[in-house]
């Protein structure tokens, strides 16, 4: 699943400058079946900027799993 | 207390014919100015589109953003700046705050001096703060304006588009208004000035997730800025 016009989600991109956690932190917690992990479960939830992302990002990990 | 770089990525907005001074640092300590270990400043259009980057040395005490954005082709353009920097938490144990005068050139009135919208990490884990920051409000003087009021909002966001509602109070009434923005886009609406008589009061803005958002006010005849500033989370 990609979106046209909208940049593929890299391992390296900071994904929630709240909690320092990364695009590929994010992936391998959620593939491993370990997010959130446990010192990122405020993660989206603080300055709620990255909360669409986040959900984005789930979204796409969901579907490619 | 970790030794890696904390992150904070904050938001304006810049007009053609304005002087724009941003303050990197506002906070000082007794013995020298601090310093943000990195800062990325990146430029967009209202589609969108990245116009470019501006280098910046982290030492630089003030960015003469209308200056370094000269030649970017931004005639009469509203563009949205994202500032994405790293500082080094012993440094600034809650976060570093950007500062900014805004003066369009020529005009009569006073330069506006505001706080940079912090969007992305203004709330570091670290201090553990749990009040909810997509739900802004700003209280204008009340009296009537006299100048148009508005509200500048932009997307920060790399995937997610944003559907924000913007609520205008006048006494016991209120105006809806939908705005919807995809990642890195950014818009200007009106806000009636009054309503069956009744001056603006107060602006709310309710969305997903946080947005850069700054409530404005332009002379009627000139269009020159009068006010520019970020909105408040009252809500704990």
């Amino acid at each position: 699943m990609t979106t046209p016009g909208l940049p593929e989600p890299v391992d390296s991109m900071l994904l929630c400058y709240c909690t320092n956690l990364t695009i590929g932190e994010l992936r391998r917690a959620y593939l491993d079946g370990r997010w959130p992990l446990p010192d990122k479960e405020r993660t989206g939830k603080l300055c709620t900027g990255c909360l669409g992302d986040l959900l984005y990002c789930l979204r796409r990990f969901s579907a490619a799993r | 207390m970790s030794s890696e770089l904390s992150p904070l990525l904050s938001v304006t907005f810049h007009e053609q014919g304005c002087d724009h001074l941003i303050e990197l640092v506002h906070q000082r300590d007794e013995h020298a100015r601090r310093q943000l270990a990195s800062v990325d400043v990146a430029v967009y259009d209202a589609d969108g589109k990245m116009l470019g980057d501006i280098p910046v040395d982290p030492r630089d005490e003030v960015v003469d953003l209308a200056g370094r954005l000269a030649g970017h082709g931004l005639a009469g353009e509203r563009v949205m700046v994202v500032l994405d920097s790293r500082y080094d938490e012993r440094a600034f144990p809650y976060r570093p705050h950007h500062y900014a005068f805004v003066h369009p050139r020529r005009a009569a009135a006073a330069p506006l001096y505001y706080a940079v919208n912090a969007v992305l990490g203004g709330v570091p884990d670290r201090i553990g703060a749990t009040g909810i920051n997509n739900f802004e409000t700003y209280l204008f003087l009340r009296r009537h304006l006299a100048a148009r009021p508005g509200l500048a909002l932009g997307n920060p966001s790399r995937f997610a588009t944003a559907e924000a509602q913007v609520f205008a109070y006048y006494g016991a009434q209120r105006q809806t208004q939908k705005v919807v923005l995809e990642p890195k886009r950014h818009t200007e609406i009106g806000l009636p000035a009054t309503l069956e008589g009744e001056p603006l009061g107060r602006v709310e803005v309710k969305s997903l997730f946080k947005l850069a958002t700054y409530v404005l006010a332009r002379r009627a005849r000139s269009g020159e800025l009068v006010l520019f500033d970020h909105l408040f989370t009252y809500f704990k």
